[in-house]
């Protein structure tokens, strides 16, 4: 398992060496002058040079990457031109809804996934498999926009039963809290429960057609014992893995949901940010968001080799 | 066994997608979607930006099939020139996709050493960000618009396309074909053009086939964000964006381009499982 660890560790380095630099043009794809677009034309060119000279862009392209390379290995991803807060700051305000809207999104997703799945492919070729099967299909094809003002419309706007934005830490307030975060959690949710949806269905009926699932069969196990002994631990391996690549769709599904319902959350930071020409800021939350996203998939990696153990030995 | 002649093969192919179960009404949806967006000026009812500010937020009616905006502009208008830019955006971007990632996979694929792995750990970086966070983030920095949009979602989607063409790349050149075309004397471009480019298409047809109903749903949630097309223009995220402020009184507003948008995901799901089951023979069965 340790040389497992390290290797996939050593082949994050040249992939995160990548993404710095990808994250540091960024900066300088903006057609023009970065600082005329960040700054309104009438700003006083005094005020426009002095922000050149702090974002280092009076020097040569290497020299920039160099020094910002240098800041960041000491933890500095710079400072926002809004507040003047250092972006790490300024993400650390905002990490905790994020959390814990994803967490609570995942949560649902495995709820609503899970029975739907393993009846699907139990009742393959019913009506039931086929109403699962076209949820899977909804919870793929609906924009998680569209979805939100759905629910915002019947739960918030026609039954008045939920809130439908705003945000209250469920650590300070549980009841309030929870009632804030249930309506983007479903709607982050639902489409993972989709993908988790179909892949459990077909990693399900693959285990279903193995021998081992026949011998137990014929040794005269219920069909429920049967999927819960011996298919649904070989088909879990597959979900584990989608849930880790869904991280992605999770974090961009969580941009969304947090600007439609105004959670304060990184998603939300991101969407002021790219608004206010912030670029130092955007710069800043995009890396953080694509190293977060890179060793969360190293974790999913690990997980995976800490599950089925054949991978720990390829 | 010969092989059936290529053209006898498109043939086999296509009444296999056709045979799908939902294919038939895929191919209607998107049929329906590409005349409407040709056609927007002679079947659009109203012009999709003129205002009556005597007739703001009407409900659906003979007048108006889905009802008028906050402006007075009619919904129904809006939504027919919404599918141009939904269709633009999703085929464009899998275009850029499809050539730029073709060409590098098969630069990675066809030199290996360096150039493999100098392409294909740029393709590792690009998709170590969120795709949406990646599509923002250079949306943003290319300018609100269609054609910032669609570099954006082209460049997010690249590295997908260069994947999936390395790994045929890689599988084909090991064949019989490709070492007796060597052995004859074929030059490298003329191996890779003539004999590994169109054995490596069917993978690539299936991804892109799949990717077009994505990249619409990604241009509809960037301009829903506000990065797409500008007011006054009309695309389904925008006026779903616009339309949200007023769910209470107008809800039309966001029903209607959130149908068509649906619906037009779904339907191009169905024609791309289709095409996925005719060129996989391991589904075929």
């Amino acid at each position: 398992m340790g040389r497992l660890v390290l290797r996939r560790l050593l082949a994050t380095v040249p992939v995160l060496l990548l993404v710095t630099a990808g994250v540091f043009t960024l900066i300088h794809l903006t057609p023009g002058d970065p600082i005329d677009v960040m700054m309104s034309e009438s700003a006083d060119a005094t005020v426009k040079e002095n922000l050149r000279r702090e974002l280092g862009m009076d020097q040569p392209i290497y020299v920039q990457y160099a020094t910002w390379m240098g800041r960041l290995l000491r933890g500095d991803l710079g400072h926002s031109i809004r507040n003047r807060e250092p972006v790490i700051e300024n993400v650390g305000k905002r990490i905790r809804p994020s959390l814990q809207l994803a967490g609570l999104a995942m949560a649902i997703s495995l709820i609503i996934a899970t029975p739907i799945g393993i009846l699907s492919a139990a009742r393959r070729n019913t009506s039931v498999d086929r109403v699962g099967t076209s949820f899977a299909l909804f919870g793929i094809c609906m924009p998680n926009f569209l979805l939100a003002l759905l629910l915002i419309f019947f739960f918030g706007v026609k039954l008045r039963w939920l809130p439908i934005s705003g945000y209250t830490d469920p650590l300070e307030e549980p009841w309030l809290g929870l009632r804030s975060l249930v309506l983007p959690a479903i709607t982050l949710g639902l489409a993972l429960a989709a993908v988790v949806t179909r892949t459990l269905r077909s990693s399900m009926l693959e285990a279903l057609s193995e021998d081992y699932v026949r011998t137990a069969r014929a040794k005269g196990l219920s069909e429920w014992r049967v999927i819960r002994g011996h298919v649904l631990k070989n088909a879990l391996i597959p979900v584990v893995t989608v849930l880790g690549l869904q991280l992605g769709t999770l974090i961009g599904g969580a941009v969304i949901t947090e600007y439609v319902f105004a959670l304060p959350g990184v998603g939300r930071l991101v969407v002021d940010a790219v608004f206010a020409r912030d670029y130092p800021l955007v710069q800043g939350v995009v890396l953080l968001i694509a190293v977060g996203f890179i060793l969360s998939n190293l974790l999913v990696d690990l997980l995976y080799g800490w599950i089925d153990p054949r991978i720990r030995y390829r | 066994m010969t092989a059936p002649p290529v053209r006898e093969r498109r043939w086999v192919v296509l009444r296999h997608a056709a045979r799908t179960r939902l294919a038939p009404l895929g191919v209607v949806v998107m049929l329906a979607a590409l005349i409407v967006a040709v056609l927007a000026p002679i079947v659009s009812p109203y012009d999709p930006l003129k205002q009556d500010l005597g007739n703001v937020l009407a409900k659906p009616g003979r007048a108006h099939l889905l009802g008028t905006d906050n402006v007075g502009r009619d919904v129904l208008s809006r939504v027919i020139w919404g599918t141009r830019v939904s269709l633009v955006a999703g085929l464009g971007s899998v275009a850029i996709a499809v050539m730029a990632g073709g060409l590098l996979g098969l630069l990675a694929g066809y030199a290996g050493g360096q150039a493999d792995g100098l392409v294909m750990r740029l393709m590792d970086a690009v998709l170590s960000f969120p795709p949406l966070v990646l599509a923002l983030a250079l949306g943003a920095v290319l300018g609100a618009g269609l054609t910032g949009v669609v570099i954006a979602l082209g460049v997010v989607y690249t590295p997908t396309f260069a994947r999936l063409m390395r790994g045929q790349v890689l599988t084909i050149t090991a064949r019989e074909y490709v070492e007796a075309a060597r052995a004859l004397g074929a030059p490298g471009w003329r191996i890779a053009w003539h004999h590994v480019l169109p054995n490596a298409m069917a993978p690539i047809v299936i991804q892109a086939s799949l990717s077009v109903a994505f990249a619409i749903l990604a241009e509809a949630s960037l301009s829903f964000l506000g990065l797409g097309i500008q007011p006054p223009g009309a695309s389904w995220g925008s006026m779903i964006n616009a339309g949200r402020g007023y769910l209470q009184q107008a809800p039309w507003i966001v029903f209607g381009p959130g149908a068509a948008l649906f619906i037009t995901v779904v339907g191009l799901n169905f024609v791309g499982d289709a095409v996925r089951d005719a060129l996989d023979p391991r589904l075929r069965a």
